[in-house]
C-alpha cells in the first residue's frame, strides 16, 4: 500500500510544479502591481503546501517548522506591501490626526 | 481494513488539494480583471492547501507514529491570514484608483466617496434587455 | 464568562491539594465536579452559562469551514467554463452590530463566502461596502449575508 500513496504524493508534486509556472506567468505580465502582489502571496501559500510534500518523500519530520515561518513572513510581507501601496508609508509617525 | 480507510482518506484529501490549487492558478489566468483575480488566489489556495496539509498530517500520525501539531497551527494561521491580506490589497487597490472591469455593475462606493453616480452604463443596458423580455412573455 | 472559568479552575486546584495527588486525571476530575457546581449556581454569577457561548463558538466555526468549501466549488464553476461571462459590482451592506470585533469577525466571515470581498468600512463601522463577483440584484444579496451569518454573531456577543 505504501507504492500507492507514493504514487499519489508525487502526482500532487507535478500538480503543484504547474501550478507555480502558471502564477509566475501571472507576475510577469500582470499590468498593475497589485496582482504581482496578490499572486506572490498565493504563489508563498502553494510553496509550503509543496514543503509538506515534500516531506514525505524525504522521509524526515524536520522540515515541518519551515511551514510556519513561510506563511508568517508571507502574510507580513504582503500587509507591508498594501499599506505601502496605500499611503506611501509602511508605519506612520505622526498619530495627531485618526487617520 | 483500516489501512485500506486510512489509504483512501489520504488520497481524497491530497488529489482534492491538488485540484483546488490548479482552480487557483487558472482562476489567476484567466479572469478579467483585478479585483475578481483577488476572489480567486484568496480562497481557492488557502483550501487546496489546507486540505493538503490535513493530508500530509494522517500520513506521518498512522506510517510514522508521529503526531506533528505544527501542521495544524499552520492550518490555522493560513484561514485566520489569508483573507486578511485579501482585504488589504482590495481596498488599496481601489484607492489607487484601479479600474474595475468593464462590465461592472453598480458602483456604490464610488458614490459615496465622491459624489459621482451608481448605475454604469452596462447596469442600464441589462434592465432594457430584462423589461424587453418580460414583455415578450406577455 | 471569563469569571466563571476562573472559578471552575480554582475549584479543579482546591480538589487536587485536598486528595493531595498532583497528576492531570486529579485535574480533569476536578474540573468536571468544579462544573457541575457553577451549573447549579449559575444564577448567581454574572453573565450566562459559559458552555453555551462554547458551543456557539464552535458552531460558528463549522460555519466557517462549511461556507469556504461551497465558496470554492462557486469559483470552480466560473473559472471552468469556456466563456467567462460575469456582472461584478459593488454594494453597500449596513450592519447593526456594534463593537469592532464583532465587525471584524463579520467581515472575515464575508470575505471566506462565495463570491464577496470587503473592501472597505465606514468610520463609525456601520456601513461594510463589499465586492461581488457575479450579481444582478443587490437587495437579496444583502437578505442572505443577514439572515446566515449576523444573527449567529449577534448570538455569540451577547455577554
Amino acid at each position: 500500500m505504501t507504492s500507492f500513496v507514493y504514487i499519489i504524493v508525487i502526482f500532487s508534486i507535478i500538480v503543484f510544479a504547474i501550478t507555480m509556472l502558471g502564477m509566475l506567468y501571472r507576475t510577469i505580465k500582470g499590468p498593475t502591481l497589485h496582482d504581482r502582489v496578490v499572486t506572490l502571496d498565493a504563489f508563498g501559500v502553494t510553496l509550503m503546501g509543496m514543503i509538506g510534500l515534500l516531506s514525505i518523500v524525504l522521509e524526515t519530520t524536520y522540515l515541518l517548522p519551515i511551514i510556519m515561518l513561510i506563511g508568517m513572513v508571507g502574510f507580513i510581507g504582503t500587509v507591508g506591501f498594501a499599506k505601502f501601496l496605500e499611503k506611501g508609508v509602511i508605519i506612520e509617525n505622526d498619530r495627531d490626526n485618526n487617520s | 481494513m483500516i489501512e485500506i480507510i486510512i489509504v483512501s482518506l489520504i488520497t481524497i484529501f491530497l488529489i482534492g488539494g491538488a485540484f483546488f490549487t490548479a482552480v487557483a492558478a487558472i482562476g489567476v489566468i484567466r479572469l478579467p480583471d483585478t479585483y475578481t483575480r483577488i476572489h480567486a488566489a484568496s480562497k481557492s489556495s488557502t483550501l487546496g492547501v489546507g486540505m493538503t496539509l490535513i493530508g500530509v498530517f494522517i500520513y506521518f500520525a498512522y506510517y510514522q507514529a508521529e503526531i506533528e501539531t505544527q501542521l495544524i497551527l499552520a492550518i490555522i494561521f493560513i484561514f485566520i491570514s489569508a483573507p486578511v491580506g485579501a482585504h488589504m490589497i482590495a481596498r488599496s487597490a481601489f484607492h489607487s484608483d484601479v479600474e474595475p472591469y468593464k462590465l461592472t455593475i453598480l458602483n456604490e462606493l464610488k458614490r459615496d466617496e465622491t459624489g459621482s453616480e451608481i448605475e454604469t452604463e452596462e447596469h442600464v443596458r441589462l434592465k432594457i434587455e430584462r423589461s424587453k423580455d418580460k414583455e415578450l412573455d406577455d | 464568562m471569563s469569571f466563571q472559568l476562573l472559578v471552575n479552575i480554582i475549584l479543579a486546584f482546591l480538589w487536587m491539594f485536598m486528595n493531595a495527588d498532583m497528576s492531570v486525571g486529579t485535574f480533569v476530575t476536578g474540573y468536571l465536579i468544579g462544573l457541575v457546581a457553577v451549573y447549579l449556581f449559575r444564577n448567581f454569577l454574572p453573565g450566562r452559562f459559559y458552555l453555551r457561548r462554547l458551543y456557539l463558538m464552535i458552531k460558528l466555526l463549522f460555519i466557517f469551514i462549511i461556507e469556504l468549501v461551497k465558496a470554492n466549488i462557486d469559483v470552480v464553476k466560473i473559472v471552468m467554463s469556456p466563456k467567462i461571462d460575469i456582472h461584478p459590482g459593488f454594494y453597500a451592506y449596513p450592519s447593526d452590530l456594534e463593537e469592532e470585533w464583532e465587525v471584524a469577525l463579520l467581515s472575515t466571515l464575508i470575505t471566506l463566502t462565495p463570491g464577496t470581498v470587503v473592501v472597505a468600512i465606514s468610520d463609525d463601522y456601520s456601513i461594510i461596502y463589499i465586492h461581488g463577483l457575479d450579481m444582478d440584484d443587490a437587495d437579496e444579496e444583502i437578505d442572505n449575508i443577514k439572515a446566515a451569518f449576523e444573527n449567529v454573531i449577534k448570538e455569540v456577543a451577547q455577554p
